[in-house]
């Protein structure tokens, strides 16, 4: 059992900080806001992870305080809050494509400037990011309660007032403004507490990988994250987890069903086939599931057999 | 406030699409407790000018004053906070979600408990909650739904579509009701009693409705005044003897009935 944790530790964790970005996707979309934002923030949380651990707090010797990480924790929530607010009043006015494009352009600029400015090390980006913990799974005693917390927020969020809110913008926004739902706050407070969290992550992230730089929070990244709501489920808090979960693992679980008695072609395809397997897996959940994996119906039907069994 | 002080007044409303004048200088005064008739051909701008009204769209010219406040070019969710509920001609209903859902979605506006109490559970978010909820299953039980809250909307027939749109409006708690062609689709007895449960909303509720219709015999028999619309012009308005005698209106409209 030890081994198992030993050898895929690192795994793990990014299993569970996966899923909170696939989180981070998922409370605009509750909103009906499709924005690839979020590796923008990530990114901004690195770095401020990476810039404070590295030159602002000094610790000499031992174990990196886990004080310290949770101060860079709040920072980052409140940096990649304001800078939300920012980017999100003007570009939420745009409605579909031209939100999700306005995003793509965000996270270009984030990338540019992380590349250019000297504070985040251009393009060598920053080293040396000091360790809170000995093991890699020593993060899960950051990133476990961090996903139970996000996690049980987000399932209570939806079942009051500001998550029907949500609910409604998604499904008819014109007709939201006309019950009264102040459309605009709605959508920017949902797009800002997923760059709050998207941030938060991105503290943890620099930690576990200890070094930082602009290939963090790419494009690419936030297709990603896409992808792990639309196979999980982009209708209830659960499927963005399982999405996130499932497909970080899934590469590894590739990889080691290869071996000697198989042949190159399969070993390779294995190996790095990981793109043309995500894609696969995009158009066949889109075509069969187009509500991914975990649907609110599911719930309902495994609550129902659940307490029928109990009985 | 007096019977004849108005409660919404409209006036030289005008909103033109590219070079088309779909409402043109439009002006009358919905007085409060009235039950006021829009009619028209279609095209002739009645849906438009009920957009206008709550904030949809705004018009090209003219004002707006609900209860004594100037409403033009306000934001959709202010003027439904104001106390203008409506529904729409093409149901427009969250249709994803429950019919429960629906109307406490309506009724968010009057709960009072923070966001964070209610994520946490709080018992004043709690009574909130169930105070909602008991108030939105009454008004489920009002339009015949009340056994069919959990259901998911978009699955309802048409006309419970319709009533499901009418309790949403009602959780507003408005003064004023728009109705978009509320008995479209329904055959003969049931537009009769469409007509009953207006009326009665109206009395029940101390409410003012504004409602666009095609069947003139409901019309005439049910509203107060009655205005009519003509390629965006407001051709005659009146009580129903005086507007069914005008030789504009059976020109115009009448006529092809
Ligand atoms: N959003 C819009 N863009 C362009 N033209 C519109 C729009 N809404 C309505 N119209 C036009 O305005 C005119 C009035 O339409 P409408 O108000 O729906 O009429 P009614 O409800 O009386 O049948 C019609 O000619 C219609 O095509
Ligand atoms: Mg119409």
């Amino acid at each position: 059992m030890s081994d198992f944790f030993n050898t895929y530790g690192s795994l793990i964790v990014f299993m569970v900080l996966n899923a909170l970005l696939a989180l981070s996707l998922y409370l605009p979309l509750m909103a009906g806001q499709l924005s690839l934002a979020s590796p923008g923030f990530f990114a901004l949380g690195g770095y401020i992870a990476a810039i404070m651990s590295t030159k602002v707090f000094h610790v000499e010797a031992g174990a990196y305080p886990l004080g310290y990480v949770l101060i860079e924790m709040l920072l980052a929530a409140l940096a990649s809050g304001v800078l939300a607010l920012i980017v999100g009043i003007p570009s939420l006015r745009l409605r579909g494509i031209y939100l999700a494009l306005a995003t793509i352009a965000f996270i270009e600029i984030v990338r540019v400037l992380s590349l250019t400015l000297e504070i985040t090390g251009g393009a060598v980006g920053i080293f040396g990011i000091p360790q809170p913990f000995g093991t890699p799974l020593g993060y899960l005693w950051l990133a476990l309660p961090l996903l139970i917390v996000a996690a049980l927020a987000i399932w209570r969020l939806e079942r009051v007032r500001v998550g029907r809110a949500f609910n409604a913008i998604r499904a008819d926004e014109l007709a939201a403004g006309a019950m009264g739902i102040n459309t605009t706050y709605h959508k920017v407070l949902a797009f800002t507490l997923g760059a709050i969290l998207a941030g938060i992550v991105g503290v943890v992230y620099a930690h576990v990988l200890n070094t930082w730089n602009a290939r963090q929070g790419t494009f690419e990244a936030g297709v990603a994250y896409l992808t792990y709501v639309l196979i999980g489920g982009s209708r209830t808090v659960v499927g963005p987890i399982v999405g996130g979960l499932a497909l970080t693992a899934l590469p590894e679980v590739l990889r080691s069903l290869g071996g000697e008695s198989l042949p190159t072609w399969l070993n390779n395809f294995l190996n790095s086939g990981q793109s043309i397997i995500y894609g696969t897996l995009i158009v066949l959940s889109t075509t069969f599931f187009p509500q991914g994996l975990i649907t609110p119906r599911l719930l309902r039907f495994w609550r129902r057999t659940r307490a029928s069994n109990d009985q | 406030m007096s019977n004849d002080h108005p409660l919404l007044s409209i006036r030289s409303i005008t909103r033109r699409f590219g070079g088309l004048v779909a409402v043109d200088g439009v002006s009358f005064d919905v007085r409060p407790g009235e039950i006021f008739g829009l009619i028209g051909p279609n095209g002739a701008g009645k849906t438009t000018l009920f957009n206008v009204i709550t904030g949809l769209i705004p018009p090209s010219s003219g004002e707006l004053t609900f209860a004594d406040v100037a409403i033009t070019r306000r934001a959709p969710f202010r003027i439904a906070r104001r106390g203008i509920g409506r529904t729409f001609q093409n149901i427009r209903l969250f249709s994803d979600l429950s019919a429960l859902e629906n109307v406490q979605i309506a009724q968010h506006i009057h709960e009072r408990s923070s966001t964070l109490a209610q994520v946490l559970g709080l018992p004043s978010a709690r009574r909130d909650d169930r105070r909602t909820r008991a108030r939105a299953m009454e008004l489920l039980e009002l339009v015949g739904l009340a056994g069919r809250a959990s259901e998911i909307a978009g699955n309802f027939a048409y006309g419970d579509q319709r009533r499901l749109e009418i309790a949403r409006a009602l959780a507003l708690e408005p003064q004023l009701l728009l109705l978009d062609e509320p008995a479209a689709g329904m055959n003969s007895s049931e537009k009769h009693e469409l007509s009953a449960f207006i009326r009665q909303l109206r009395d029940q509720f101390d409410l003012t409705v504004l409602l666009i219709e095609h069947h003139v015999p409901l019309v005439m028999g049910l509203c107060d005044r009655i205005a009519v619309l003509e390629f965006g012009k407001l051709i005659a308005l009146g009580d129903p003897a005086s507007v069914r005698n005008d030789p504009a209106v059976i020109q115009a409209y009448l006529g092809d009935e």
